[in-house]
């Protein structure tokens, strides 16, 4: 960092008088981003640069992409659970008008894992005579024995049934402590409590469903558009498809939640190699259903528990073992105790392979489902032992940032107000509250490159291949550039989702915003340097010593607008570029979520009332974004608390919900009031991603309010009106 | 879906010209099929469910959306009339105040502007295991009601068997408990019927969820004038957009001293066809809607349930909705 003096017009209405003063300013260069609180653009709230286009409609997304001459691809899956293919006859199908290719996915001998697993493709010149080719071919199975239910995936002897990508089965652990030693730590607890947890498989939900249009033509380079999390996966995997050199574009994207980091996935995939084979462009789209069936999941979840506490609010024992349910991918769930410390702490980490289609990361991946039974038990513990849920945490957790953070989401959910003793009001609506914790990491790396270019006539483009998967990429792109040259919002141009520009990361981790950002101050910054360099000597000042605002270059008492300034570039403009900067980014992410609820104990529905998410994430780029991303993660987390599993039927091995319909998201009329809260209490002036953990506590809030509301402690997710009333009949049943 | 013939109807009796199947012995899921607002049948006929080789446009009938007054205080509603242009009809909404909140607790707004009463009574159910074009389920032909021991929530707690759908119409409890008949038109002219002898239970034909035959469509519903009060109490998962876990749709008139002349109750969400509670309906005759009286008909309304294994929440549900419903309409 320098402070500099600096001799600068005064400024009236945004253009320079005679007067002339001096100023002090920091110029922080590259390594720091200076002071929260002094930034002009960034850590303010700035509208979504892309809203109207993404509102009006006119945002170009995979499954807008049209290219002349293109063929429509779709998949021919699995109807069982567990099968070996024994013929694929094509006869029928290769005589419908209009088919181009079918090819098989999975050769007869080949063996199927799970319901809607892919085993032919085609193409052909429409999507609905594809959809007719699709069903015209005939594939044949030998139907084999298939385990679905956690209860049948524990039996010994069941898990080597599932050998699909040889990840089934693992275990592993992170014991502090031996079982007995937990044991015996138990006996001198005060209160012990001995559950279990559930949650069921999860779907991603993503409203534009994984999507390709392959633009070959059999000649010597490609277009391939894809949905994905990962703009740089697209050359390499389609190349190897395609045999030539491949442009990678994700120009807009309709929702990834980790579903797409698989780079091209399944439909670039097949759309690819159809596309090779028959030299022509083919577009694949997933159906929902496919979709739902064979695009990922997120991990099912049984957490078994038993663990003590002192009656000082002291958590002294856990013994844990988590199941973790992949299908037959590979899914792990944050381990337990999550986000407190214990004195004893012995854990079995259980991988139960089952017939279902792999999980893949999702929006947090294995933290809601570990997050939700520890903040269950914790709550249960805190009763048992008769101390406010809030303390109990407090005293427990392995970082202060949560005391902070639970004491401004209590005070914003009114926390003194809520419901002493649950289930003891008469109803039938009555009203509880409840808090959980979370944590996620979001720190950034290396590998992006910015490229800036200042033109003649004072154009100004930042170029980054990185796909912007919703979260606001292509705002902050502008306002960290806007922001170093003195200029405004509209005065940049952003390029992005396509890999002919510099290299980014994919979006996984919330690593996005904490590996650009860095990169994007990096290029600005020497743009500006190199900008001083030609503009100073033309108002007679040291290149060190000039000073960018109000599109203005001022230095030596004069200032020369932005468009004078580059009319002196020469004419190829001026080219800086950035990279990734350590000191920048930094990682650790800390949030606390508040709910309030309304139970109606004759009927079983609960209403979220209120919620509130407390989240840091040291410099925030946009806070509008940021807000939206939270508020985001408290819907998600309210889907996952009352709505929304993958429902099994364990005979048939196939899923009985997959539709909209059926697989239920939430809709506006679910949504109460949210309050998101950004956490200036954070002091650190670094960049960290906060895509995920805003989806991390809600579901425990929610799980925990619902018992403070009517008493029924409801230990499987989704909260539905069946468990509370089945709960509520239970206690009545006890009670009598 | 398959490919099919597209007709616009130009008058009922064109409809049902065209409706006439090339094959009288085809499967009845392979029939052609009328179609208004389609909200129901596009998701049968993409999923391969209903696969008609000829869908027939009812919505070009000129005059068959209307609602009109019958002369006589009571209502004649076309049968492509908009779920929408009920839940919005001023005159519902003041006299027939159950069946404006039926209407208006149905899917969403999009739906409710495109769906038509007819459609609506028409429509399948939505039993998960029907829904799936991979499960050959009893409704379909098949010789296996999978939800009867499989995932069966929201499946019926009054089962005559061998099916054990739930009928998913809103308007149909309501319009039993109102009264109203409905007119069908067919190759063998047009008959009146109650509204409640329309639906068919599966030990009836567990094919088809009413008694129209081939080649015929409801063209109008009439509800007789009234001077009771009327509610339906739906419950939904979801708010936004469910179909019914449980609802009940009561009609009560009642004497000046707040005594029970008349009451109708009927429940949906709970058996295959708008189910009546007669027993429930007469225990309330000459008393008033007191506390215990309530609670007596809404313990009656549920008696003869026998659960599956994962819908019993729906009896202390639905007996919670009965009460309700009547203790609103005593209010």
């Amino acid at each position: 960092m320098a402070t500099k003096t600096i001799k600068v017009p005064k400024m009236v209405n945004g253009a320079p008088t005679a007067e002339v003063e001096e100023i002090q300013v920091e110029d922080y260069g590259n390594q720091s981003w200076g002071p929260k609180d002094k930034h002009r653009l960034i850590n303010t709230k700035i509208p979504r640069v892309d809203a109207p286009y993404k509102t009006t409609g006119t945002a170009q997304y995979t499954h807008d992409v049209r290219v002349p001459g293109m063929l429509h691809g779709r998949l021919v899956t699995s109807p069982y659970a567990h099968a070996k293919v024994t013929s694929i006859d094509t006869d029928k199908a290769m005589k419908i008008d209009g088919v181009k290719k079918i090819l098989a996915i999975i050769e007869p001998g080949g063996e199927i894992y799970h319901e809607g697993q892919p085993v032919v493709a085609v193409a052909a010149t429409t999507p609905e005579i594809a959809e007719d080719v699709a069903r015209a071919v005939v594939v044949k199975y030998e139907v084999l024995p298939h385990v679905i239910t956690a209860e049948d995936a524990m039996k010994p002897g069941v898990q080597p049934l599932i050998p699909a990508r040889g990840r089934g089965g693992g275990r592993g652990g992170n014991s502090q402590g031996t079982a007995e030693q937990v044991d015996a730590a138990l006996k001198n607890c005060d209160a012990v409590v001995e559950v279990e947890y559930r949650t069921p498989i999860l779907h991603h939900c993503c409203l534009e469903t994984h999507s390709c249009v392959s633009d070959f033509r059999g000649e010597q380079s490609a277009t391939v558009y894809v949905s994905t999390q990962g703009t740089f996966t697209i050359p390499a995997e389609a190349a190897r498809e395609l045999g030539v050199p491949v442009t990678g574009v994700v120009q807009h994207m309709g929702g990834g939640f980790g579903s797409k980091l698989a780079g091209i996935g399944i439909a670039g995939q097949w759309a690819t190699r159809l596309s090779k084979q028959t030299n022509t462009p083919v577009k694949l789209v997933l159906t929902r259903r496919e979709e739902f069936l064979t695009s990922g999941n997120g991990p099912g979840s049984v957490q078994k528990f038993k663990a003590g506490a002192s009656k000082d609010g002291v958590l002294v024992a856990l013994n844990a073992t988590q199941y973790s349910m992949p299908g037959i991918g590979n899914g792990n769930i944050a381990a337990q105790p999550y986000q407190y410390k214990a004195q004893n702490v012995y854990r079995q980490a259980i991988t139960l392979a089952t017939h279902e289609d792999g999980a893949v990361p999702m929006r947090a991946p294995g933290h809601p489902q570990a997050c939700f039974a520890m903040e269950s038990l914790m709550d249960e513990l805190a009763y048992k032992i008769g101390m406010d849920p809030v303390e109990f945490r407090k005293k427990n957790v392995t970082d202060v940032a949560w005391h902070r953070q639970l004491d401004t989401g209590a005070k914003a959910i009114g926390w003194d107000k809520r419901n002493l003793t649950p289930g003891a009001a008469k109803g039938p609506l009555v009203r509880g509250m409840g808090c959980a914790i979370g944590a996620w990491g979001g720190g950034g790396g290396a590998g992006s490159q910015v490229d800036i270019t200042i033109g003649q006539d004072g154009s100004v483009s930042v170029a980054v291949g990185s796909q912007d998967i919703g979260t606001g990429t292509r705002t902050y792109v502008r306002a960290i550039v806007a922001e170093e040259l003195g200029l405004e919002m509209t005065d940049v141009q952003e390029k992005i989702g396509n890999s002919m520009y510099g290299n980014s990361s994919g979006s996984g981790g919330s690593r996005t915003t904490a590996s650009l950002a860095p990169a994007l101050k990096d290029a600005a910054y020497n743009a500006r340097v190199a900008l001083s360099k030609i503009v100073a000597p033309l108002i007679g000042a040291d290149p060190d010593a000039v000073w960018f605002d109000n599109r203005y270059i001022m230095g030596n008492g004069k200032a020369i607008s932005w468009k004078q300034s580059c009319a002196a570039l020469p004419t190829a403009g001026l080219a800086a570029r950035g990279a990734f900067q350590a000191p920048l980014a930094g990682q650790g992410a800390h949030g606390a979520s508040f709910a309030e609820v309304e139970v109606d104990i004759e009927t079983g529905h609960v209403r979220v009332t209120k919620m509130c998410h407390v989240q840091d994430g040291g410099l925030i780029m946009n806070r509008l974004a940021v807000e939206s991303q939270i508020n985001g993660g408290m819907i998600q987390s309210i889907g996952m608390a009352l709505y929304e599993g993958r429902v099994m039927d364990a005979e048939l091995g196939v899923m009985i919900n997959p539709a909209f319909n059926d697989y239920k998201l939430p809709g506006a009329m679910e949504i109460p009031e949210l309050i998101p809260i950004i956490d200036d209490g954070d002091t650190r002036d670094v960049v960290i991603g906060i895509a995920e953990p805003g989806n991390i506590p809600g579901c425990g809030a929610i799980a925990n309010a619902v018992y403070n509301a009517c008493g029924v402690r409801v230990r499987e997710t989704p909260i539905t009106p069946d468990k509370i009333l089945n709960g509520l009949m239970q206690m009545r049943r006890v009670n009598a | 879906m398959n490919a099919f013939e597209w007709a616009n109807a130009s008058s009922v009796d064109n409809a049902v010209k065209l409706l006439k199947p090339a094959d009288a012995k085809a499967d009845p899921d392979e029939m052609p099929h009328a179609v208004a607002g389609g909200q129901d049948l596009l998701t049968t006929m993409k999923a391969y469910i209903v696969r008609p080789p000829r869908v027939v446009n009812l919505k070009t009938i000129q005059g068959l959306d209307q609602i009109k007054s019958d002369g006589r205080g009571g209502l004649k509603i076309g049968a492509t009339a908009t779920i929408s242009d009920i839940e919005e009809n001023a005159e519902i909404k003041s006299k027939f105040t159950g069946l404006a909140e039926a209407a208006a607790s149905i899917a969403t707004p999009q739906i409710r502007h495109l769906g038509t009463v007819g459609g609506n009574l028409c429509q399948r159910p939505r039993c998960w295991y029907f829904r799936l074009e991979t499960v050959q389920c009893k409704k379909k032909g098949g010789d296996t009601c999978y939800a009867e021991s499989g995932q069966n929530k929201y499946n019926a707690i009054f089962n005559t068997g061998p099916s054990n759908i739930v009928h998913p119409s809103d308007l149909a409890p309501m319009l039993v408990a109102l009264g109203a008949t409905l007119t069908i038109a067919g190759p063998d002219g047009s008959r009146t019927i109650p509204v409640q002898d329309f639906f068919i239970r599966p030990d009836q034909n567990v094919r088809k969820e009413n008694i129209l035959k081939d080649g015929e469509i409801v063209t109008e519903i009439q509800v007789p004038a009234t001077t009771a009060k009327s509610t339906y109490l739906k419950f939904k998962e979801r708010e936004s957009l469910d179909f019914a876990m449980s609802s009940v749709a009561a009609v009560v008139e009642l004497a000046p001293d707040k005594t029970v002349r008349k009451a109708t109750l009927v429940l949906g969400g709970v058996a295959s066809i708008p189910w009546r509670i007669a027993k429930a309906e007469q225990s309330l005759v000459g008393k008033p809607l007191s506390e215990q009286n309530v609670a007596q008909a809404a313990a009656l309304a549920l008696e003869g349930a026998s659960p599956l294994e994962h819908n019993g929440y729906k009896v202390p549900l639905t007996q919670a909705l009965v009460r309700r419903a009547l203790n609103h309409l005593n209010a």
